[in-house]
């Protein structure tokens, strides 16, 4: 089952007062512990980036659960990406290090394959991460993106992944020519 | 729905652990024998990663939207300055 809980993060707006709410509460702690560590304003501000990617893919995720005490709980977050950031000189890599999900072995060259997106359009993209990463319900994906059914927006999603599905396939059968 | 938007909802159900019990152990017989349907799936997987990416990025940029807005907004000139000042105390 898909948790239906969040969708008081279901518009840019929501997410903006959301995530500024955060900012306000917790980056003092996370600026003052780097500080004390020896980084600077913009490493923090770096590792507070991706600790809000995180808690917000926590939030959304079927296992999001209940976090008692946020502050704490992002501040441990924080403390771990600027753990390991020292610990691997790889900074790139911090949040495909600490990702939520199982990330499918097959590792698409990421900056080109998102450039194909173009082709599926932004809509499509849109409403793809609204219900697979968001997390939205259909009905209210039904409201957001205008659908006149959830019917007719389930059959949209559907084409939509074909859109992207059939991108990927051309794209790595094309690297595939291109290896052997 | 037309066949194609069929198999992908199949495989999306089974991607996602909603495929009923009843019909995994004939669907895994089917991607063994039918190369066509687990290159699909392959693909599909590849498709839920680039989704993932996709919007990380977007979420990424909002929150680098907030930063940007604390940075320069009037309001948070305090809020920032106390932060700054962290910097300068080490």
């Amino acid at each position: 089952m898909i948790a239906m809980n969040n969708n008081r993060l279901s518009t840019v707006k929501e997410r903006e007062d959301f995530f500024m709410t955060l900012y306000k509460k917790t980056f003092p702690v996370v600026a003052q512990y780097v500080a004390r560590m020896g980084g600077s304003l913009e490493e923090a501000q770096d590792i507070f980036q991706d600790t809000l990617v995180i808690y917000y893919e926590k939030k959304v995720s079927e296992k999001g659960g209940i976090i008692v005490n946020e502050n704490a709980y992002l501040f441990g977050i924080a403390k771990r990406l600027w753990m390991r950031r020292y610990e691997d000189d790889s900074k790139n890599q911090l949040l495909n290090d600490l990702d939520i999900e199982d990330v499918p072995e097959e590792r698409l060259a990421d900056g080109k394959i998102l450039h194909y997106l173009e082709t599926a359009g932004k809509k499509c993209m849109e409403l793809l991460k609204a219900y697979y990463y968001d997390n939205l319900s259909i009905i209210n994906i039904t409201t957001l993106f205008g659908y006149s059914s959830t019917h007719s927006a389930t059959v949209a999603k559907y084409k939509c992944l074909e859109k992207v599905r059939e991108t990927v396939k051309q794209k790595s059968l094309n690297y595939a020519d291109f290896i052997e | 729905m037309r066949t194609s938007l069929n198999n992908i909802k199949i495989i999306d159900d089974y991607l996602l652990g909603r495929m009923a019990p009843e019909d995994l152990p004939l669907f895994e017989a089917n991607m063994l024998l039918n190369s066509d349907l687990s290159d699909d799936v392959k693909y599909q997987q590849s498709t839920y990663s680039i989704i993932r990416q996709y919007s990380r990025q977007n979420i990424k940029s909002e929150i680098k939207a907030i930063q940007e807005t604390l940075a320069t907004a009037p309001e948070h000139v305090g809020f920032m300055r106390s932060i700054g000042n962290l910097f300068k105390m080490y």
